[in-house]
């Protein structure tokens, strides 16, 4: 049974059959609640609870019982009650609850490691209701969210809780690698190698040459065993028509030397479209990596990625050569010579055929068991490259640690890691081809002992014997090359599918079709109920709302993972929100054309980060082509003019990688021109004077101080001081704004978070003097 | 959940005297108080109700350094303190501890790998656990079958839900060489 019956069997299965009986319903995410219903086995014991189709509101099956044991669990959920109803109950009491409304607080759900619960707070204590593995997760976050509005006395959404899950395939029920990712099965993407030829249409008339080329080269090579037959049986044996000889060597010399002549077009075409077809994929690769969004980058290593542009693309340029001069060249020689060789001598040609289902046979088991280990060696690979790079970045810790033998050891073992694998990988076809060539060759014996005896029994000339091991010699090549090409097929496809896997991500964030343009905004933000987290059901920002009029200046303080971060991250919308909207000027980020977006918001990140080229060329990053005068004027207005200045190279001086070459305080100023320069109605500074010395911070505020007139400013800062002139300052606290107002109101909260963050800084800046 | 526990060493100095606060069983009393949740009372400190505990070494030591958490009146989950060694408390308490631990953690041991295949992009594996045959689907990548210990792996399938080897090498041959023809890092 192919793999997609079975799991659509998996899901009908999951749907057919109570919970508790079977163990194979972790490969989904059923939705499953149900609305005014009570589920089967359970109608006695609701109905003596007073439950009835009437009053309960919904019911949500969960797979586990308090305990973790697997059980048929449900929530139920009435007007006024929640409670945990099993089938399997034997007393007929619920297994948690009845929780009256009126006693609940608040109502959350609590993840643990590999499983969760929803917990009602009752006289200010959270306490299980039920607990559900992951699988059950997006049900009961939408239940929880239910509970809490008829705690709330709001009204059920009945949408909220039948709506389908956006983590599964609506058709097939396969997992989806992301929200509203396209089904890998449904989306009908189609086979690596159809994928891989498709690349090569636009090159159609150069592969249709290319075509002609071999089809011509095949029958060239069909005519010198013909002319050596000639020459044995009709020249050298009977040591006749001599004249014959210059003819018959000229007839081959013009046979190898067109051969030849093909051979270089074939290679040159060949060679053309390949290197075509990688420029473009890398093309491709580069504009798809530089649109994927930031989480795409949280679950793949740079290494990783680098290698599938750099390495896995070079296998594209040997498949058309592959196919030109390899698949199809040699099937065509297989075909073509076999013909010749039956036409030849059909009982010899039949022997000739005896080693082909060992070939065959061998080939599928190396098929079988190499493919995995080309995964391996290049997984090696990947690990030792990101190793090293991490390696090499940290240097200067690595060192100032003295760990320099600990990162030998564990280099060492990544080399030897791929070592092995490569090794692994190398035995396979160091095994594989020399049997094969063992296989081949007793064809050929065979071929001589019964063509020998044919010749000897004067059944067959001896030029006719010759010819067929001329022909022979060509029929095995290309078949050896064959079964040799399923090595080439293994290192292609993994390599195919890593490109692939990048072309095909999901990972953009969606754009609207009803896209807004903004080439100009006042910069006014809107945070109207925000809820987002990186895990989609551990939220990190739980209902955040603020707005900032346009030109305000605005500090945002809180400890590490309060969320801060987050927020600045949402309005440049590397991320999108999972509740609620961010607005600017009123228009939702995510109708905003993006360009346009980014184009107004100017970032200066706590380790700024500089390219490898000029000064001049980092700070006319956003602004490619600004004129000098531009240029200079965004440096003085960031406080960055004079050290530029002073550099024998001016703005013409080359850095070096990450801004090397420049102090931390000169790199942060650098990033300041460079967010300057594109005049941004809105500025982020995200801890931006927080990894530099005091002065070079009491020179980056000033530079600052005038550049955020004006403009709408989110400033983020540990050093409260840099935040006192803030119009408003917004103090987060897990996830949620705890207080808000000038430096002065905030300071009159007794017990505030910020007056205590304010006392202890001070303290701190008592004891460094 | 499943490795042997070294024992820790009688006294270990600590570097800096205000550390964590270990919780001894001399001044820490864990019992089981309203809606049968676990209750905490520290000698010269507050009672906390509706403690939970977690492992802090769950791999290496998962029977010490077992951190007692409660969440306050703001919503925020904040640490009583540290258990060093569970085995030091009386047998009534490391129940109720172990209970909260039980509650903490959900992850299937695999004991065997009876199938493993790959299709777009997926692994769709059926293995043995503690509780019978299962199958499940998980997504073909790194972050998704992470080192578990030394020689372990902890497989996430797509739905987040646990599946731990814990020692790779303790698989049947025929099963390990299945599994590392996938899992191979």
């Amino acid at each position: 049974m192919v793999r997609a019956e079975r799991l659509m069997v998996r899901v009908l299965v999951v749907l057919a059959v109570p919970d508790a009986m079977k163990l194979s319903h972790r490969g989904v995410s059923p939705t499953s609640i149900r609305p005014h219903t009570i589920p089967a086995g359970l109608e006695s014991q609701a109905k003596a609870l007073g439950i009835t189709a009437d009053n309960c509101l919904f019911c949500v099956p969960s797979d586990l019982a308090l305990d973790g044991s697997i059980r048929d669990v449900w929530l139920v959920v009435t007007h006024t009650t929640v409670l945990t109803l099993s089938a399997d109950a034997t007393d007929g009491k619920p297994l948690s609850g009845p929780f009256e409304f009126t006693h609940i607080g608040k109502v959350r759900c609590f993840q643990t490691v590999g499983s969760a619960f929803l917990q009602v707070q009752v006289d200010n204590l959270y306490v299980n209701v039920v607990r559900y593995s992951n699988a059950r997760r997006e049900s009961f976050s939408r239940a929880a969210g239910q509970i809490e509005r008829l705690v709330k006395h709001e009204p059920l959404q009945d949408d909220a809780l039948t709506r389908k899950s956006d983590r599964t395939c609506d058709h097939c029920g396969l997992p989806l690698a992301g929200k509203e990712s396209p089904c890998p099965r449904c989306s009908g993407h189609r086979g690596v190698f159809a994928r891989s030829l498709g690349l090569m249409r636009p090159y159609g008339g150069a592969i249709l040459l290319l075509l002609a080329t071999m089809i011509a080269g095949v029958l060239l090579d069909l005519i010198p065993p013909q002319l050596t037959r000639v020459l044995v049986d009709k020249v050298i044996t009977p040591k006749t028509n001599l004249h014959w000889l210059p003819m018959i060597l000229l007839g081959l010399i013009i046979a190898s030397g067109s051969r030849c002549l093909l051979n270089i077009v074939i290679g040159r075409t060949s060679s053309t479209v390949g290197t075509r077809i990688t420029r473009e994929l890398r093309e491709m690769l580069q504009h798809k990596l530089m649109n994927l969004s930031v989480e795409y980058y949280n679950r793949h290593s740079v290494g990783s990625l680098m290698s599938r542009v750099l390495y896995d693309v070079d296998y594209f340029q040997s498949f058309v050569s592959q196919v030109a001069q390899g698949f199809l060249l040699n099937l065509m020689l297989v075909l073509g010579i076999g013909t010749v060789l039956f036409l030849m001598n059909w009982h010899l040609a039949l022997l000739v055929l005896l080693p082909i289902p060992f070939v065959v046979i061998g080939t599928i088991f190396f098929w079988k068991h190499i493919y995995p280990r080309y995964y391996m060696f290049w997984e090696s690979q990947s690990k030792m490259a990101q190793l090293l790079s991490g390696l090499l970045s940290g240097i200067r810790l690595v060192k100032s640690f003295g760990q320099e033998a600990r990162e030998e050891k564990r280099f060492s073992g990544c080399a030897e890691h791929s070592r092995s694998s490569r090794r692994k990988l190398e035995s396979g076809h160091a095994t594989f081809n020399p049997i094969m060539g063992f296989v081949f060759g007793l064809g050929g014996l065979i071929v001589w002992y019964s063509g020998g005896n044919q010749v000897l029994g004067d059944k067959m000339t001896l030029g006719t014997l010759m010819a067929f091991f001329g022909y022979l010699g060509m029929f095995y090549a290309p078949i050896s090359s064959l079964s040799m090409f399923s090595n080439w097929v293994t290192g292609f496809i993994s390599s195919a599918q890593r490109v692939f896997e990048i072309l095909d991500s999901s990972a953009v964030l969606p754009t609207a079709t009803d896209q807004i343009h903004l080439p100009s905004i006042q910069g006014r933000i809107e945070f109207k109920n925000v809820v987002f987290g990186y895990d989609p059901y551990t939220p990190i920002l739980k209902g955040i709302s603020f707005t900032i009029e346009p030109g305000q200046f605005i500090g945002i303080v809180g400890k590490s993972g309060s969320g801060k971060t987050t927020l600045v991250n949402l309005l440049c919308r590397f991320y999108d929100t999972q509740r609620g909207t961010i607005s600017i000027d009123g228009v939702d980020v995510r109708k905003v054309n993006p360009d346009d977006l980014r184009g107004q918001i100017g970032l200066v990140l706590q380790e700024p980060f500089l390219f490898r080229g000029s000064i001049a060329e980092n700070i006319a990053y956003g602004r490619p082509g600004s004129p000098p005068l531009n240029i200079i004027d965004a440096a003085k207005a960031a406080n960055a003019h004079d050290f530029i200045s002073r550099r024998a190279g001016g703005y013409d001086a080359k850095l070096g990688e990450y801004g090397a070459g420049l102090s931390g305080g000169e790199r942060q100023r650098v990033s300041i021109a460079r967010a300057l320069l594109c005049e941004p109605r809105i500025l982020i500074l995200d801890e931006a004077t927080s990894s530099v010395d005091t002065e070079s911070e009491q020179e980056i505020q000033r530079a600052l101080s005038d550049l955020t007139k004006g403009r709408t400013t989110i400033a983020i800062a540990h050093r409260l001081s840099t935040l006192k002139n803030s119009d408003r300052i917004l103090v987060l606290d897990e996830g949620r704004i705890a207080e808000q107002g000038t430096h002065e109101e905030l300071m009159l909260i007794n017990n505030g978070i910020y007056r205590k963050l304010v006392r202890i800084q001070t303290e701190l800046t008592r004891l460094e003097m | 959940m499943t490795e042997a526990t070294p024992t820790p060493p009688a006294s270990i100095p600590r570097v800096y005297d205000k550390g964590i606060r270990l919780l001894l069983p001399e001044t820490t009393s864990i019992f089981e108080g309203t809606f049968s949740l676990l209750h905490c009372m520290v000698k010269g400190d507050t009672l906390y109700r509706a403690v939970y505990a977690q492992r802090l070494f769950p791999i290496r030591h998962p029977d010490q350094f077992i951190s007692l958490h409660y969440t306050d009146i703001d919503d925020k989950d904040k640490e009583i303190g540290v258990i060093e060694t569970l085995a030091q408390f009386p047998a009534d308490q490391q129940i109720l501890v172990k209970q909260s631990l039980r509650s903490q953690y959900y992850e299937q041991v695999i004991q065997r790998v009876i199938e493993i295949s790959d299709e777009f992009g997926l692994l769709f594996l059926e293995v043995e656990t503690q509780r019978g045959i299962e199958s499940f689907v998980m997504p073909w990548r790194h972050d998704r079958a992470e080192d578990y210990g030394e020689t372990g792996k902890v497989l996430l399938d797509a739905f987040d839900n646990r599946y731990v080897i814990p020692d790779i090498s303790q698989l049947p041959p025929t099963d390990r060489s299945r599994f590392q023809k996938y899992i191979y890092w």
